[in-house]
């Protein structure tokens, strides 16, 4: 394989992964998981028990729901959609930042009005991040769509 | 940037449905052109050039602040 071929087949595989995107009908798996594992994580709120390991593979379900439901084309994706996509995409990841720096500061803060012996300053769990960027992703990426619509 | 795609889909007497089938996007999104709330790439403007059988500037107009 000479150099230009070689070099133009790792853009091709460049662009494949920049680009990447599940097919429409993922979009409903995704529903699916994320009601599921969410109903299932609010459930075992109300049962006593040890569900530590249980809850934290909820968890996980809940993040890969969200996950197929951000990564699955729209049913018609066009360029419109991609430009939305990179809006919400941007917004919701500078949204995210701010939010893990001020929410420990807010928490911390009303910890101190209410409960001052429970008050510490705690970093938020990946869980709690990673939920927030994806939910502010879809709330964005739906506001944009309705206001081209 | 302001253009006069409405005038020009009238010529034709499509609908933004239509259009955007012949040019392979949504109806948003002829839509959103329409109402100026989104500038289209080079690869689309050229496809309407060609459906309009007209060059991109006549239909696309450059403002005094762009």
């Amino acid at each position: 394989m000479n150099k230009q071929k070689f070099c133009d087949a790792e853009e091709r595989r460049l662009h494949w992964l920049v680009n990447f995107k599940l097919p429409n009908t993922w979009k409903k798996i995704g529903w699916g998981l994320l009601f599921l594992s969410f109903a299932l994580l609010i459930l075992t709120k109300f049962f006593e028990g040890d569900y530590l390991v249980i809850r934290s593979v909820l968890k996980k379900i809940t993040l890969l729901g969200l996950l197929i439901v951000v990564i699955s084309k729209e049913k018609i994706e066009d360029e419109l959609v991609e430009n939305l996509r990179g809006k919400a995409f941007s917004f919701a990841f500078i949204i995210g930042v701010v939010y893990v720096l001020v929410q420990p500061l807010i928490n911390y803060v009303v910890f101190l009005q209410l409960k001052p012996e429970k008050a510490n300053f705690e970093d938020l769990g990946d869980f709690q991040i990673l939920w927030f960027l994806l939910v502010v992703y879809l709330m964005t990426f739906w506001f944009l769509k309705k206001r081209n619509a | 940037m302001i253009n006069t795609l409405k005038v020009e889909r009238a010529i034709l007497n499509l609908t933004q449905e239509e259009l955007a089938q012949k040019i392979g996007v949504s109806r948003q999104t002829i839509n959103s052109i329409e109402t100026n709330r989104y500038v289209p790439s080079t690869l689309l403007a050229l496809k309407l050039s060609e459906l309009f059988n007209k060059p991109v500037n006549e239909f696309f107009k450059l403002e005094e602040n762009d």
